[in-house]
C-alpha cells in the first residue's frame, strides 16, 4: 500500500533522512519510534507530501508521491493525517469539521456527508458534541474529532504524528482506544508514537528510527521486547523509565 | 451663544453626512485595494509579490494630503477629471490601502500553519484553503485593527476639505470665516467628530476584548 524506497531528505546541511526504506502492507499497522529529532515526523510528512524529499521514491498504491505535482491534492485526500496538535478548524463546529472535506473536496451530497459524519462521530464517541466548537472541547475530545475528520475522507491509509503526546495523561486512553478499533477494522496506519504499550499490542511492525536511518525494525514484540541493537535497547530503557 | 449653536448646527450636520459618506466609501476602496495587495504580496509568485510589496511601501510612504492633491489637481492635467468628492474618496482610499494591506497580511500570517496543513491533508487546493480555512480566521484576527483604521479614516476625512469637498471641517471653516466665532464653531465641530469616533473606539475595545477570549 505504502512503499518507501531509499528516501533521503535534508534541511540545509542537516541530513534528516539518510536513506529510508519501508513497506506498509494493506491493513497493516506500522509504528515509528525513536528519539526526538530522529526524523519520524519528517518521514511521515513525506508520505502525504506535506514535506518534500530529495532522493528516493515514495509510492502510495500505484502512485508516486511528488509534492510538486499538480494533482498532489488527490493523493492527499486519500491519505488521512492526524496531527499532534489536532489542528481542527476553530471557526467550524465539530460536525462541520468532520464533513468539510467530504462536502468540499470529495463533493459528496451534503446529506450523505452528514450521515457519514455522524456515524463517524458516534464511532469516536463524540456524537453528542456535534454542534460544539473545537475550543470548547478537551484535547482528547478534539483529537477524536480530528480522527473522525480524517476518516470522513474514506482514506486508504491514516498517518498519525504523536497523536497523544499533547494530551493530559488521563485523556490518552480514549484516543488510543479509538485507534485500536481502527486497527481492528483493518485500517492501514502509520503511527509515530511514544506509547510503547500501544505499539506492542497493535503494531504489526515497529521501526526504530535513529539519526535518519531505520536502525532496527521487525515485528512489534521482537523490537520492543528483544531489541538487538544497543541503541534500541538504550532508547527503550529511557522511554520506560520516563 | 446658544442661538449661534442652533444656527451653525444644521450646516455642520449636513457636512457630517458628507464626512460619513466619504469615510465609508474610502473604507470600501481601501479595503478592496488593501485586500488585493495583501493577497498579491503573499503570493508565492515573486513577479506578483515584489511589485505589490513596492506599491504598499510607496503608498505608506506618501502623505495622504499629497495623494489627495494628486487626485484633484494632477489627474485633470492627465485628462482624468474627477469631482472633488470622487477625488477625495479615491485619494483617501488609496492612501489607506497600504495600511489595510498590512492589516490583512498580518491577519493571514497570524493563522496557525497547522491549519493550512490540516486543510492540505484533507486534499484541499490552495485557493480553497485560502477561502475556507485561512481567510475566515484571518479576517477575525483583523477586525480590531480594521475598526481602528476606520476611526483614523473618519478623522483624516477632514483632509478632503482642502480639495473643496463640503464635509464637516469644510463647513466649519466656512462658518468660522463668515462669523469669526472660531471658538464656538471649532468646539462644536470637535464635539461632532468625537460623537462619531468615540463610539467607534469603544467598539474597537469591546471587539478586542471579545476576540481575545
Ligand atoms: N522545516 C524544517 N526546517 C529545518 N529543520 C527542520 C525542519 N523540520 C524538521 N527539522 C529538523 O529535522 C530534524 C528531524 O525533525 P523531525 O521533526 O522529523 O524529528 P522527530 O523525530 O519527529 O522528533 P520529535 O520526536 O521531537 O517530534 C530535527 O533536527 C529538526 O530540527
Ligand atoms: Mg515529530
Amino acid at each position: 500500500m505504502i512503499k518507501i524506497t531509499n528516501v533521503k531528505k535534508r534541511f540545509g546541511n542537516l541530513h534528516v533522512l539518510k536513506g529510508i526504506s519501508l513497506e506498509v502492507g494493506c491493513g497493516e499497522v506500522v509504528c515509528l519510534i525513536g528519539p526526538s529529532g530522529s526524523g519520524k515526523s519528517t518521514l511521515l510528512r513525506c508520505i502525504n507530501a506535506l514535506e518534500t524529499y530529495d532522493d528516493g521514491d515514495i509510492h502510495v498504491g500505484e502512485r508516486r508521491v511528488d509534492a510538486a505535482s499538480r494533482t498532489i491534492h488527490e493523493l492527499r485526500s486519500e491519505v488521512g493525517m492526524v496531527f499532534q496538535r489536532f489542528n481542527l478548524f476553530p471557526h467550524r463546529t465539530v460536525l462541520e469539521n468532520v464533513i468539510e472535506g467530504a462536502v468540499h473536496v470529495r463533493r459528496e451530497p451534503r446529506q450523505q456527508a452528514v450521515a457519514h459524519g455522524l456515524e463517524l462521530l458516534e464511532k469516536v464517541g463524540m456524537a453528542d458534541k456535534r454542534d460544539s466548537m473545537p475550543g470548547q472541547l478537551s484535547g482528547g475530545q478534539q483529537q477524536r474529532v480530528a480522527i473522525a475528520r480524517a476518516l470522513a475522507m474514506r482514506p486508504r491509509a491514516l498517518l498519525f504524528d504523536e497523536p497523544t503526546s499533547a494530551l493530559d495523561p488521563e485523556l490518552v486512553g480514549d484516543v488510543l482506544a479509538v485507534m485500536r478499533r481502527l486497527a481492528d477494522d483493518g485500517m492501514t496506519m502509520v503511527v509515530v508514537t511514544h506509547e510503547m504499550g500501544f505499539a506492542r499490542d497493535v503494531a504489526d511492525q515497529v521501526c526504530f528510527l535513529h539519526d535518519g536511518v531505520i536502525a532496527e525494525s521487525g515485528p512489534a514484540r521482537q523490537v520492543l521486547e528483544a531489541p538487538r541493537h544497543a541503541r534500541t535497547q538504550d532508547f527503550l530503557r529511557r522511554v520506560r523509565s520516563a | 451663544m446658544m442661538e449661534n449653536v442652533l444656527q451653525f448646527l444644521p450646516l455642520l450636520l449636513s457636512g457630517a453626512i458628507v464626512t460619513v459618506e466619504v469615510s465609508v466609501l474610502a473604507l470600501l476602496v481601501s479595503s478592496l485595494l488593501g485586500f488585493v495587495l495583501a493577497l498579491l504580496k503573499l503570493s508565492p509568485n515573486r513577479w506578483l509579490a515584489y511589485p505589490a510589496s513596492g506599491v504598499v511601501n510607496v503608498i505608506r510612504g506618501l502623505p495622504i494630503l499629497i495623494v489627495l492633491f494628486y487626485m484633484y489637481f494632477v489627474l485633470p492635467e492627465l485628462g482624468i477629471d474627477l469631482t472633488a468628492f470622487q477625488a477625495g474618496v479615491l485619494g483617501l482610499g488609496i492612501g489607506y490601502s497600504g495600511y489595510q494591506a498590512e492589516i490583512f497580511r498580518g491577519g493571514i500570517q497570524a493563522v496557525d500553519r497547522g491549519q493550512t496543513e490540516a486543510a492540505q491533508a484533507i486534499g484541499m487546493k490552495p485557493a480553497m484553503i485560502m477561502r475556507r480555512v485561512t481567510l475566515p480566521q484571518a479576517l477575525r484576527i483583523s477586525i480590531p485593527p480594521y475598526a481602528n483604521t476606520f476611526t483614523m479614516i473618519l478623522k483624516d476625512s477632514s483632509l478632503v476639505s482642502t480639495i473643496t469637498v463640503a464635509e464637516m471641517t469644510h463647513a466649519g471653516q466656512l462658518i468660522a470665516s463668515a462669523t469669526f466665532q472660531n471658538m464656538t464653531v471649532y468646539t462644536l465641530t470637535a464635539l461632532l467628530y468625537l460623537a462619531m469616533s468615540l463610539p467607534l473606539l469603544y467598539l474597537v475595545n469591546r471587539l478586542e476584548r471579545h476576540l481575545r477570549r
